[in-house]
């Protein structure tokens, strides 16, 4: 194996412009499947942080009713609040509409306690003494809907027995997160506040649970781990990252393909060494062996190129991190306006290995020939 | 047996298939080889040279008859066995000395050394002294393509007796040399023949190569013609 990689590295660095294409293209592919999953696993990790941070916590209680795909099940589906846990944040919703401008827009409502800790939420902001309702709403949705802060918008509702109301709210906050699913067309208020209006006092649809949290023995509340919460993302960033991979396959299939086609003319023209390593004691199938192991050497030079130029680029990415373009922004999953990549162990180390494997097979499959070969055949160059 | 017989050949024959008949190129050869003999086979283009030096080599094998070499009968050996032969014990030499461009010379005449995995200061040592012999240590660190053929072909001699073969077996090895470069080698593996005791076997059609031998087998067409001794060489 030493003598093998020896004279390997020997060959491949005598056979000059060839070696270089292919090296330059199969560093390429390193870098770019680090780049472009280090891109993904950094978004995947920013997006659970951001959601465990701003909506899931540490896992949740919902209503055994409550379908948060449904908007149908808010109705009735609420409970009180199970006594004596004050690690669990009630979230109460409720379905309303704003009239801001005089437009109509129909709004899920929101009510957490003002002190809870659980989630980065600003609610802190609903206790302003200002004006009787203040509530908070997220970036998108303030956008969207033209509001500012200090603006004040008439809000409908429909309480208990059906009949609607109505009532002024405050915007006291406008929150900046990165997670849609808790800004898009949402109010968030007192949950106090949104007792009074619809009756429903110390109820909620939903108990976030905290770091400390024990579980709850309960049939009114379905219990979902944070995990299992999170397993939506893991599902759509896995998506992400087969969609991405098409750009990086292209790119490897074209380095195999070089190295393929080099191989097979090496062992075209490189005959009358085939022969004069038989001569000299080399059995065939160790000629095989040295041919895979030269085809394979292109990727470990292309593993030297790539951290060469990879290094610098990677950690350069690192720090100032990738923008991400707006409409990209529009896709339902927590995304910052800046990703920062994470290269992680395994990401690499499985890079490499597919990578050196894949060029390895691609060198054997023509060198397999190689053991077939009538050596007097070689030595004279006859071979077609 | 005479414990000097290295090279036992029994009604070799070699055939070829061409169209739906076959072609002979060796035809009922029997003879023997004995230990320090310096003989040619003589005949020519076409004659069967080439391809009796290659099944005495182990790179090819009989049709029918026999070969045994230094005890192995050719037919019947495994590839780790044939490629061990070659390896350890005979040594090869090309009309187009066939070296490994990629290699130095002295990486060309080491590789043998290599597959025997000898360490580093046993090749070093032998690997020197074989280009002592051939008069090249000068250029050990010199890559072939900046060698003068007859240069190249001492490379190859050197490369071929590193390893202190019983048997060399050289294929024209003067073809592609001139008669200055053609004395030199022949010289050189004349000396080696008495100082090592090592068998050489030629091939050739050189007037020049036959005034070193022993002993000259002439082929035709397939079939030994004559054998005939030479007591005293013209250049001995
Ligand atoms: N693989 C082969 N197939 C068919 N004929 C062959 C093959 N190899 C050699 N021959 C024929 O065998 C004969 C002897 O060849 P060779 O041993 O190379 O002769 P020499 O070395 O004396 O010139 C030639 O006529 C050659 O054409
Ligand atoms: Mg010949």
């Amino acid at each position: 194996m030493k003598l093998a990689l020896k004279l390997a590295f020997k060959n491949i660095y005598g056979a000059g412009l060839r070696t270089i294409l292919n090296v330059i293209v199969l560093s390429f592919s390193f870098v770019i499947i680090i780049f472009l999953n280090g891109v993904m696993d950094g978004w995947n990790a920013q997006a659970k942080k951001d959601t465990i941070e701003w909506e899931y916590g540490y896992g949740q209680l919902r209503h055994k009713d409550y379908d948060p795909y449904d908007p149908y099940t808010i109705l009735d589906s609420h409970a009180p609040i199970p006594e004596n846990r004050p690690d669990l944040t009630p979230i109460l919703i409720h379905q309303a509409s704003i009239y801001p401008e005089g437009r109509m827009m129909n709004i899920v409502l929101k009510g957490i306690p003002a002190d809870q800790q659980t989630l980065l939420l600003p609610t802190s902001h609903l206790n302003a003494q200002e004006k009787q309702y203040p509530v908070i709403i997220g970036k998108r949705f303030a956008a969207s809907s033209k509001l500012n802060v200090g603006d004040e918008v008439l809000l409908r509702w429909r309480d208990v027995n059906g009949t609607y109301d109505a009532n002024t709210i405050y915007i006291s906050a406008i929150f900046d997160s990165n997670v849609p699913t808790i800004d898009d067309g949402q109010i968030w208020m007192n949950i106090n506040n949104l007792w009074q209006m619809t009756d429903q006092v110390n109820e909620a649809t939903l108990l976030v649970l905290n770091e400390t949290s024990t579980p709850l023995e309960s049939t009114l509340w379905n219990f979902t781990s944070q995990k299992e919460l999170l397993s939506t993302i893991e599902e759509i960033i896995a998506t992400k990252k087969i969609s991405s991979s098409i750009m990086y396959i292209l790119l490897l299939a074209i380095a195999l393909l070089a190295i393929f086609d080099t191989q097979v003319l090496s062992i075209f023209r490189r005959q009358k060494e085939i022969g004069t390593y038989v001569a000299l004691g080399m059995t065939r199938r160790k000629v095989v062996g040295l041919f895979t192991v030269e085809g394979s050497m292109y990727s470990i030079l292309a593993l030297f190129l790539a951290s060469l130029y990879g290094t610098p680029f990677f950690i350069f990415i690192k720090k100032i991190g990738i923008p991400v373009a707006e409409a990209d922004q529009e896709v339902g999953l927590a995304i910052a306006e800046r990703i920062f990549p994470i290269y992680g162990f395994s990401l690499v180390i499985g890079t490499v290995i597919v990578v050196v494997l894949a060029s390895t097979i691609v060198s054997f499959l023509p060198a397999r020939k190689i053991a077939k070969i009538n050596p007097v055949s070689a030595l004279k160059g006859k071979i077609q | 047996m005479d414990k000097n017989l290295i090279i036992e050949l029994k009604n070799l024959n070699k055939s070829y298939p061409v169209a739906d008949d076959s072609f002979f190129a060796l035809k009922n050869v029997t003879t023997q080889f004995f230990k320090g003999e310096f003989s040619g086979i003589v005949g020519p283009s076409g004659s069967g040279k080439t391809t009796l030096l290659n099944i005495l080599g182990s790179l090819d094998q009989p049709t029918t008859g026999s070969a045994t070499v230094l005890g192995h009968d050719i037919s019947s050996l495994s590839h780790q066995s044939s490629a061990d032969l070659r390896n350890y014990h005979i040594g090869f030499i090309f009309q187009v000395f066939n070296l490994l461009p990629v290699y130095t010379v002295f990486e060309n005449v080491e590789f043998a050394l290599l597959l025997q995995k000898k360490s580093s200061s046993e090749r070093k040592k032998a690997v020197m002294q074989a280009l002592e012999w051939v008069g090249l240590a000068d250029k050990a660190a010199k890559k072939p393509n900046k060698l003068s053929g007859g240069e190249s072909q001492r490379v190859a001699i050197a490369r071929a007796m590193v390893k202190k073969p019983e048997l060399l077996l050289a294929d024209e090895p003067t073809a592609n040399l001139d008669a200055e470069n053609a004395h030199g080698i022949l010289k050189t593996m004349k000396t080696l023949n008495r100082e090592l005791g090592t068998s050489f076997i030629f091939s050739t059609h050189d007037e020049k190569v036959m005034g070193y031998l022993n002993r000259i087998i002439h082929l035709r067409d397939g079939r030994i013609e004559n054998d005939e001794e030479i007591s005293n060489p013209k250049f001995a």
